[in-house]
């Protein structure tokens, strides 16, 4: 029998069929790829390909590329390569040190912080159904959620105003003396904490009634009537079926956290002092302030690897839970 | 002294009435099943008895405790739902253990030797250590009911336990719920909606409809006798036929019957229904005595071979279902002509749907 390269009526596909092989030329040349197996995934996903690598690769490849040399805008000097010059400065540097583990409390504390309040409330909220008013205290709480966090800053900064903000304005009516609480290195980094866990503990909370919506109802009733005690419901059915996007809300919130800038640009500028001076504030500064563009590349490289790392354990210590369910 | 017994009990859900002023006696040990088309408050009902559901108003008690407002967990039954619960991550030893740990009451031995009970009951040794993501919903809903047998608790609850089983295990299923009601003496509930499972299991049925029960009896005694249209038609493969008739002084005039026959006494004029079981309605192929002239319009062969005609007489339809094979010498063909006898004495007579007694004689 002899092949034949277009196949059979059957596997040529519906667009081969609209476009006959006998046309020879480029549009027909290009439907005969289409029609190739081989090729239509490819073909399909190449528009989300190309904008992948324009705006994700690219800039990363560049990024790389400009770590390994000595640049800055305000020098005047041409780029040059100096190897992991960079990298060991960084690596030398004390102050660099000071706001890599100022930021590593930071991420520890947030994230603590909003998963408990955001777990605590989502389990509120689960089990009150009937409560009237329900929606519009979700409404409210989700709310921060949504501000961006410049508004968020610059609205808090009024509140902790020592003069006429309202805090302290409450603080003064009960006869203790005002607070400046952005202006003191005793309070900034709290203060700060503070309003990024009133941004984001919704977000949690919102992953973990997601979570607690993805428990059978079956089950749970059945553990009922079982009278089985609350911690082996939590642990045999709520966590097990809740944990994966609980933990997926962990991590994004934790990622989140440590890349925070924005709202301590706008509160504190990372003052006073260095006390609220987290690490993507510094790298904001020496690449967009100082220009330092080589030394600042350098940086970003080293907190996307912390970064993946974190995703990486997460994402390991997930998937050793599903092996161990399925065994 | 494990009956349930229900004061007058309302359930609704906004405008809906799900349960309507039902009052009702579960005699302990005994099986009965809750029979009704969907949304007919069976569900409802029994997840009012476990506590999952709280009614709106009336009382249900357990022997002397009065059960209303107790959560399902202090009111020590066990239940089987529709959707086969396994806690995830256990073997299915685990799963029936589970609640038994928790009862302190209990030592070990006496644990283990009733989980062997019911794995051996249920046939479930094989795959005693196995997890829930290895067995199909058929065992699983085995192992659901292994775990609710287990605990020994005086009333047990069965909601729809078949429903998301494939056909061949349904059969297996219903065969272990019929051996355990048997060995283990137990108050036992089953809600369905499949009438061959009501009439396999139960010791009664409770037909329900629109949120109350229309009659609750023995199977063969609910089959054979029911007391309103709804129970002669919900019951039987298919249901009854049913045909209006003129009374006319005392006397059944019907395309069915050669002469008219006796009404109920004290119907002596107006309009009445006859119901007619299928399988009660004889078929032959040559006149005789009590036979009318009927034709063919449609012949199928239903579970278990019997056939099922369809018959035209006189511009009604009837349905009637033939023990054995063809029917000897006749045509088995559409628009063919056979003879119809319908026994009087096999008649259910209803007035506004309800039953009335047959005529004396």
């Amino acid at each position: 029998m002899q092949s034949n390269r277009s196949g059979s009526p059957a596997s040529r596909g519906l667009l081969a069929a609209m476009h006959p092989t006998g046309q020879a030329g480029l549009t027909a040349r290009f439907f005969a790829l289409l029609n190739d197996r081989r090729f239509l995934p490819l073909m399909l996903l190449t528009p989300v390909l190309v904008f992948f690598i324009i705006w994700n690769t690219i800039p990363l490849l560049w990024l790389l590329g400009l770590s390994f040399q000595k640049y800055s805008l305000t020098s005047g000097d041409d780029p040059a390569f100096t190897g992991f010059a960079n990298y060991l400065e960084i690596l030398g540097n004390s102050s660099v040190w000071q706001d890599l583990s100022r930021t590593f409390v930071w991420v520890f504390l947030s994230v603590v912080l909003q998963t408990g309040l955001g777990v605590a409330l989502g389990f509120l909220f689960w089990g009150s159904h009937k409560l009237p008013g329900r929606r519009i205290a979700l409404t409210l709480l989700f709310a921060p959620m949504v501000l961006t966090p410049v508004a968020t800053g610059t609205f808090f900064r009024l509140i902790y105003d020592p003069t006429f903000g309202i805090l302290n304005q409450v603080i003064r009516a009960i006869g203790l003396p005002s607070v400046d609480f952005l202006g003191q290195s005793s309070t900034a980094f709290w203060a700060v904490l503070a309003v990024d866990t009133w941004m984001w503990t919704p977000f949690l909370m919102l992953m973990t009634l997601a979570a607690l919506g993805s428990v059978p109802k079956a089950e749970l009733e059945a553990a009922e009537v079982d009278q089985l005690p609350w911690h082996q419901r939590l642990r045999l059915i709520i966590l097990h079926h809740g944990k994966f996007i609980l933990m997926l809300g962990v991590l994004l919130r934790t990622i989140d956290s440590f890349k925070t800038m924005d709202l301590v640009l706008q509160m504190t500028k990372g003052g006073p002092g260095s006390t609220t001076n987290l690490v993507a504030l510094t790298l904001y500064r020496q690449s967009f302030e100082s220009f330092n563009l080589g030394w600042s590349s350098a940086l970003a490289v080293i907190l996307l690897l912390i970064s993946i790392a974190f995703t990486s354990i997460f994402i390991f210590v997930l998937n050793l839970k599903r092996r161990g369910d399925a065994a | 002294m494990p009956d349930i017994r229900l004061d007058a009990i309302t359930r609704r859900f906004g405008q809906q009435v799900a349960v309507d002023n039902l009052s009702m006696t579960f005699d302990e040990w005994t099986v009965t099943c809750l029979l009704g088309p969907s949304g007919c408050g069976k569900t409802t009902l029994m997840r009012m008895i476990a506590g999952l559901e709280t009614p709106t108003s009336g009382r249900i008690f357990f022997g002397e405790r009065e059960v209303t407002h107790l959560p399902p967990r202090k009111r020590n039954i066990g239940m089987v739902f529709q959707y086969p619960v396994m806690y995830p991550t256990l073997t299915v030893r685990e799963n029936i253990a589970l609640p038994l740990d928790n009862n302190a009451g209990l030592d070990a031995k006496t644990c283990q030797a009733r989980i062997d009970e019911v794995l051996n009951i249920l046939q479930l040794g094989a795959v005693a250590n196995r997890y829930i993501d290895q067995l199909d919903a058929g065992t699983r809903q085995k192992v659901a009911v292994a775990r609710a047998v287990a605990r020994q608790t005086d009333i047990i609850l069965f909601d729809e336990p078949t429903t998301n089983v494939e056909v061949n295990a349904k059969l297996q299923l219903v065969r272990a719920f019929k051996e355990v009601a048997q060995r283990m003496r137990q108050t036992i509930i089953y809600v369905t909606h499949d009438q061959t499972e009501a009439m396999t299991l139960a010791d009664q049925i409770a037909l329900m409809r629109s949120g109350a029960i229309v009659q609750c009896d023995k199977p063969r005694a609910l089959y054979n006798h029911p007391t309103t249209e709804f129970g002669g038609w919900f019951l039987g493969s298919p249901g009854m036929n049913f045909i209006t008739a003129a009374v006319k002084g005392g006397r059944i005039e019907a395309p069915l019957f050669p002469a008219p026959i006796a009404a109920p006494s004290g119907i002596a004029e107006g309009e009445i229904t006859l119901g007619l079981r299928p399988e009660a309605l004889r078929l032959q192929a040559a006149p005789g005595a009590g036979t009318v002239p009927a034709v063919i319009e449609d012949i199928s062969i239903t579970i278990g071979g019997r056939y099922l005609f369809r018959l035209g007489i006189g511009g009604i339809s009837v349905k009637v279902k033939h023990a054995g094979g063809a029917v000897s010498g006749l045509e088995m063909r559409r628009g063919a002509t056979a003879h119809l006898e319908c026994p009087p004495a096999q008649i259910a007579f209803f007035l506004k749907g309800q039953r009335v007694a047959a005529a004396a004689g």
